[in-house]
């Protein structure tokens, strides 16, 4: 008896110290998690609750049929795919730089600090500085013409075949910054071996960066590109509006999604048709999200290894 | 418009009446019929909170104000009033975000007409008529034109603004031999010679899109017969295709193929080009009627004429000048809408008439205001423009149809990308989405004609 108690009784121990170990931390994150439930869960059962409303009266898909056949919000939808093409961009560009100061290393903290500094500066300030820079009158045009160039100048912002891509930017002009940092601090990381084994093989600059470097930062890469895909989706609203006075304009040229979602709120005051679209912005945010989680899992989750 | 309102409006009868009964005492003389009477004046202390617009268009008001409040919270000790001065843009955003919330300001600006009644559709303010008397109402200029639903007064107009007068400056037009146009031709023509020379006819900016909204009005305007055919297009009644509501855009079209406009106007907003005609880049620009007198001032009451703009069509109102005028209203969710209604009134006292005159330069929206004290030649003929002048239209239109379809409308017009007959059959487009998309739109705008 005492030997099949003493056999079958540490059993139950490890279930107890695992069920206290997954609860024991729960008391230390509760606070938090019940206010993010709040914000989060509640406002976003309000906006699903209003898209199918009017008047305070169940509508059914009316709202979300009456969004989507708005020319204007498929307008929207259209510029903020287009701003994807930034996303590789984007990659490139700090990976690039992200490279040549790894390679460098002289003067890379002054370096760094330069490039950064795009990213951590307040977009309505960006916005301000650029409208003025941009306009056809302005600064670059007038750099341009002094310089003999003036075949180049253009009427950036105002007009509308050629806004939205001046947005873009202005926009990567922003956002990279943030990736040469993340890029750079990665590949400071990376085993110096590695690169040792590597130039020993006869592995050039290319081969080397190409074989060695990127393969091992992909993981940081995939997060770049699925945060700054969500950027271009549903976070540029603050540089159209700064960029444009809240128009969008010339004409529809630099409406995105956001924009719309604000003006249909807040200007035209019809919040119902506003919440429809916000759930079907959110939706294919969620997409890119869910995107970013399955390729990490694939990857084996070893992002921030 | 809805049973919401009927019983918000019954439940605020009831609770005034309650609270008249409780008692109470004021020392005003005016006095509304209902809601307002003496006895339900608080004795307690109270903040009101004032959300306004208006320092950019009628430098001094910001002054005006705070004078206003001051001396009104003189006179009543237990009364604070809080003003907080908002941007053009956020105007309009920031009101309803706060009506979403039903809480900020008991007193809001409110620009005319459509500005004053779709807040009321959308029950964020109560009529001003319901807490002021008649016959003090019947005082306040454009009222019953603009601000006035089934029968209600809405908002209460505060100054008047002649929408919008053409300063011409005569010594630019005097070097190239110009005179200063009043047909359309005569401008196409200014047009063509100042273009030739290197010289900017009209100094505009489009960037923001509000002076979209201005030519639209300034042009429009020469083709309708009343401001009912214009609610009759947004009601589906008319179309914004046919030739009076569409023949506007042509017009601006051809400003743009004779070289009006500043080059640039796309990328500038409008107050950055009205630079360019201070410093004497252009002939010609397009103010706000409360700036005008600032403007002429700047360049020199002797250099500059004061005009419409130059008539293209045979309506009643070509060659007119709109006349508008700028309001506030109460919120419904104010605690005090009495107290927020006296302190309207109070601003319509002769003093603050007169001080606003003063300090602004510019029209109250009061017909007790003493004309005969307006000295300044410009701002006499000014207000003689907006005492005969025409409905400003684009207060009749719905402001999602005014963003959508005439500012982007006139910006890709200007620009070249559009032309005017394809902007017109986009603004009926928009026209009948809205129709689709705002199920209460034909029922308001009814209310809002009957």
């Amino acid at each position: 008896m005492t030997t099949d108690v003493a056999s079958v009784g540490p059993a139950p121990r490890p279930v107890r110290r695992g069920l206290a170990h997954r609860l024991g931390p729960l008391p230390w994150v509760a606070p938090a998690a019940l206010a993010i439930l709040f914000v989060f869960a509640y406002s976003m059962f309000e906006l699903a609750r209003q898209s199918f409303q009017y008047e305070d009266a169940w509508v059914g898909f009316e709202n979300f049929s009456l969004v989507l056949s708005d020319p204007l919000f498929r307008t929207a939808i259209w510029h903020n795919t287009l701003l994807l093409l930034a996303v590789p961009v984007l990659v490139l560009l700090a990976l690039l730089v992200a490279v040549m100061l790894f390679e460098t290393r002289r003067g890379i903290v002054a370096y760094r600090a330069i490039l950064f500094l795009p990213y951590i500066l307040p977009i309505p300030v960006i916005g301000v500085v650029f409208g003025q820079l941009l306009q056809l009158n302005g600064a670059l045009n007038g750099t341009l013409d002094g310089l003999g160039l003036g075949s180049l100048t253009h009427d950036w912002l105002g007009n509308p075949q050629l806004a939205l891509w001046t947005m873009g930017g202005v926009i990567v002009w922003k956002e990279v910054g943030f990736g040469i940092v993340l890029f750079l601090a990665r590949m400071m990381s990376l085993p110096e071996d590695v690169y040792e084994s590597a130039k020993l093989d006869g592995a050039g600059f290319f081969r080397m960066h190409w074989h060695v470097t990127i393969p091992q930062m992909r993981p940081l890469v995939i997060f770049y590109v699925i945060s700054e895909a969500i950027v271009m989706v549903s976070w540029v609203f603050n540089y159209v509006f700064v960029m444009t006075n809240g128009q969008g304009g010339p004409g529809t040229s630099t409406v995105v999604t956001e924009l719309y979602i604000y003006r249909t709120a807040f200007q035209d005051q019809a919040p119902e048709l506003a919440s429809a679209a916000a759930v079907l912005l959110f939706l294919s945010t969620l997409v890119l999200i869910v995107g970013f989680f399955r390729v990490q899992r694939a990857d084996g989750g070893t992002f921030g290894d | 418009m809805n049973a919401r309102r009927s019983v918000a409006a019954a439940l605020s009868a009831a609770a005034l009446l309650a609270t008249a009964a409780c008692g109470g005492g004021s020392s005003d003389e005016q006095r509304p019929a209902n809601a307002a009477s003496p006895q339900s004046f608080p004795t307690e202390d109270v903040t009101l909170t004032m959300w306004w617009w208006g320092e950019q268009e009628a430098p001094g008001a910001k002054q005006w104000l705070a004078d206003t409040v001051k001396a009104y919270e003189a006179k009543h000790s237990n009364i604070t009033i809080k003003t907080v001065l908002q941007t053009t843009d956020g105007l309009i955003p920031s009101f309803e975000a706060a009506a979403a919330a039903e809480q900020g300001p008991d007193i809001e600006y409110f620009w005319g007409g459509i500005y004053s009644q779709q807040p009321y559709w959308s029950d964020s303010i109560v009529p001003v008529s319901d807490y002021i008397p008649a016959d003090e109402l019947s005082h306040y200029t454009n009222a019953a034109l603009e601000d006035t639903y089934d029968g209600r007064t809405l908002t209460a107009p505060w100054y008047v603004n002649p929408q919008f007068p053409v300063l011409a400056r005569t010594d630019v037009l005097d070097e190239h031999g110009l005179q200063v146009p009043t047909t359309w031709d005569e401008l196409l023509n200014v047009c063509d010679v100042l273009s030739a020379g290197g010289v900017t006819t009209l100094a505009g900016g489009v960037k923001d899109g509000w002076f979209g909204g201005w030519l639209y009005s300034m042009l429009g305007a020469q083709s309708v017969a009343s401001k009912d055919d214009v609610t009759a297009a947004v009601r589906g009644d008319q179309s914004f295709a046919d030739p009076n509501h569409a023949e506007w855009w042509t017009r601006l079209e051809e400003t743009r193929e004779h070289g009006c406009w500043n080059d640039d106007i796309n990328s500038l907003e409008l107050y950055q080009a009205q630079q360019r005609w201070v410093d004497g880049d252009a002939a010609m620009t397009i103010t706000a009627g409360t700036d005008a007198p600032n403007f002429v001032e700047k360049v020199g009451a002797d250099k500059v004429t004061v005009t419409t703009m130059p008539t293209w069509g045979d309506g009643a109102y070509a060659g007119k000048m709109g006349t508008t005028s700028q309001t506030v209203g109460i919120t419904s969710w104010s605690k005090y809408p009495q107290v927020a209604a006296d302190f309207i009134m109070f601003m319509h006292t002769p003093d603050r008439l007169q001080a606003w005159y003063d300090q602004t330069g510019s029209l109250p929206a009061d017909d007790r205001f003493d004309m005969s004290k307006v000295d300044d030649p410009v701002k006499k003929q000014l207000f003689a423009y907006a005492a005969d002048g025409a409905p400003y239209l684009e207060n009749f239109i719905p402001s999602a149809l005014d963003g959508k379809a005439v500012f982007a409308g006139v910006q890709l017009v200007l620009q070249g990308s559009k032309s005017g007959e394809e902007a017109a059959a986009d603004m009926q487009a928009e026209a009948e989405r809205l129709r689709r998309t705002d199920r209460s739109l034909v029922d308001n705008f009814e209310g809002w004609t009957d």
